[in-house]
């Protein structure tokens, strides 16, 4: 069952187009992890399934994208609303500067929940899903800067978690990070899936054949192929997807 | 720094020209540097030269008695008055000019903003004096079509406060683009709104450099005179009212200007004295300021 599904989406940084004719269903409680060389598009794909490209200036789109057979590009969604179903965690750590609590209540803050009660099972229940809680549970108030980086990225994963989204959209999210750190994050993605419609988009290939279920691979601004992830490492049907897994560009 | 020294300490292997030129280059940047902090030392030594011998705690707690006024007593209606009009100025750029930061920083390459941004440096230049002449037309002047609220402390400060506007303004705006995207988005991408996120995320962000702005403000206002001089000028006490003909408050940068101009050797030392403590207030409000915004300077030097 999809959960998201695009189809004839292109997308243009003012006259230059970066996505061209991309069609794909995001199923649910499955990971999608997205792959292309740099500036293949994946990341603004990503990006234009949050609408976190409307700060761009300049950037227009043409196609759909529909969450539960809503367009999100239409007035029938709102973009905070849009945003709050479908959550994001970047590439670098961003945690704000609040404490370890307060940047888990955060989203639900802005939503006007402020019973103290309701917060502190939703920021508890977060971080234990973002498997933080025994790291931080008897410093839930000291600054989020106070953790390492692989503790922040998690932070930032209980932190989208909290706002219970159903799709999670994950940018890179273990680049910045050490492989004991990304190694955990890994297996959180793992867990989170039985749950989440997950987005991952990532350079790294050994990282899309672990976690992911379904693989698409991007060029130019093109979806070249997309299957299951077991399919597209082993025996791609296109020869450029086969010649970027097997390491020829890129 | 590091890359300096390194280059003056091992200049074993250069030409004897290089070495020549690198020690005249050093010993001249070394002189602008002494060029450059020497007035602030001058002014310092100068103002506690001439002014210690009036300055003790009488001078800044009582009001100006004797003749000629001023020659007995203290400098309390200067003191008492820089502040009513600081806070007057304050209480009307600083929400004004966060706003109109806020405005510029949201919709900053908009035709709008660009014009806002053109009126606010024009702002900037406009002379202090043309700013006094224009706020009595405004506020002070008893005919035409003005407030008529006399000589004031109200007329003085909301002068003042014009003046401070664009400052608090651009400053604004620039701490606001020094807080990183990555926050911004972060709390975007958690369905905040676009108050939520200004609110919550940018300025407690740009709350230091905000902090930085209002002083900016604050300080160029607390030494301004020709502005003061057609709508409030000066007065010997302390007034019950901020308009009408009693409203005019005392001012120390005026109180200065006006002791330096009467025939009394006392008087001189009096004014070096009060701007002994002009100088003090202006320190004590800066290190005030610097702390205050202590925990957001911290913060942002740790994430950029």
């Amino acid at each position: 069952m999809a959960r998201m599904s695009v189809t004839g989406f292109y997308a243009y940084y003012g006259e230059n187009a970066a996505l061209q004719n991309i069609g794909l269903e995001i199923p649910d409680r499955q990971v999608l992890a997205l792959i292309g060389p740099s500036g293949c598009g994946k990341t603004t794909f990503l990006r234009s399934l949050n609408r976190m490209n409307d700060f761009v200036k300049g950037f227009t789109v043409k196609g759909q994208v529909t969450l539960d057979d809503v367009d999100i590009y239409s007035s029938g969604m709102h973009p905070v609303v849009l945003r709050r179903r479908v959550g994001m965690v970047f590439q670098k750590p961003n945690p704000f500067h609040k404490s370890i609590f307060e940047n888990v209540a955060y989203g639900l803050r802005i939503q006007g929940v402020r019973s103290r009660s309701i917060l502190s099972d939703r920021v508890e229940q977060s971080l234990r899903s973002a498997a933080l809680w025994e790291e931080v549970k008897d410093r839930l108030n000291s600054s989020a800067f106070s953790l390492s980086g692989g503790q922040q990225q998690r932070l930032c994963i209980a932190r989208a978690l909290a706002v219970e989204p159903e799709v999670l959209l994950l940018d890179e999210p273990a680049s910045a990070l050490d492989p004991i750190s990304t190694a955990r994050i890994e297996e959180l993605i793992q867990d989170l899936k039985t749950q989440y419609a997950i987005v991952i988009v990532t350079h790294n290939m050994q990282q899309a054949a672990r976690v992911s279920d379904k693989t698409a691979f991007f060029l130019s601004g093109e979806l070249v192929e997309m299957g299951e992830t077991s399919r597209i490492f082993t025996n791609p049907s296109d020869e450029r997807t086969e010649d970027y897994i097997t390491g020829r560009f890129g | 720094m590091a890359d300096w020294a390194e280059t003056t300490g091992s200049a074993e292997g250069l030409s004897l020209f290089r070495r020549f030129r690198n020690l005249l280059l050093g010993a001249l940047t070394f002189f602008f540097f002494l060029f450059a902090v020497s007035p602030l030392l001058l002014i310092v030594y100068v103002a506690w030269d001439q002014g210690k011998s009036a300055l003790n705690w009488n001078f800044v707690s009582s009001m100006p008695s004797g003749f000629p006024l001023g020659s007995e007593g203290g400098i309390l209606n200067g003191i008492v008055g820089s502040l009513v009009l600081v806070v007057i100025a304050s209480a009307l750029s600083v929400p004004v000019g966060i706003w109109a930061g806020l405005y510029l920083w949201q919709d900053g390459k908009s035709r709008s903003a660009g014009m806002v941004r053109l009126l606010s440096d024009l702002l900037l230049g406009v002379p202090s004096v043309v700013w006094g002449i224009v706020g009595f037309y405004v506020f002070s002047t008893s005919t035409g079509w003005g407030f008529h609220w006399g000589f004031s402390a109200l007329a003085g400060g909301l002068t003042l406060g014009f003046i401070m506007i664009p400052i608090v303004t651009r400053v604004t705006e620039q701490a606001l683009r020094d807080v990183p995207m990555s926050f911004i988005e972060g709390a975007y991408a958690l369905g905040a709104t676009r108050w939520q996120t200004m609110r919550s995320v940018a300025l407690p962000g740009a709350m230091a450099g905000i902090g930085t702005g209002i002083l900016l403000g604050i300080l160029n206002v607390l030494g301004q005179t020709a502005p003061l001089v057609f709508t409030n000028y000066y007065n010997t006490g302390i007034p019950s009212s901020l308009v009408g003909s009693q409203g005019a408050v005392g001012d120390l940068a005026m109180q200065i200007f006006i002791y330096v101009h009467e025939p009394s050797q006392l008087l001189h030392v009096k004014a070096m004295a009060a701007s002994l403590v002009l100088l003090g207030i202006v320190l004590a409000l800066d290190l005030g300021i610097r702390l205050m915004t202590w925990g957001s300077r911290k913060i942002a030097g740790r994430t950029r």
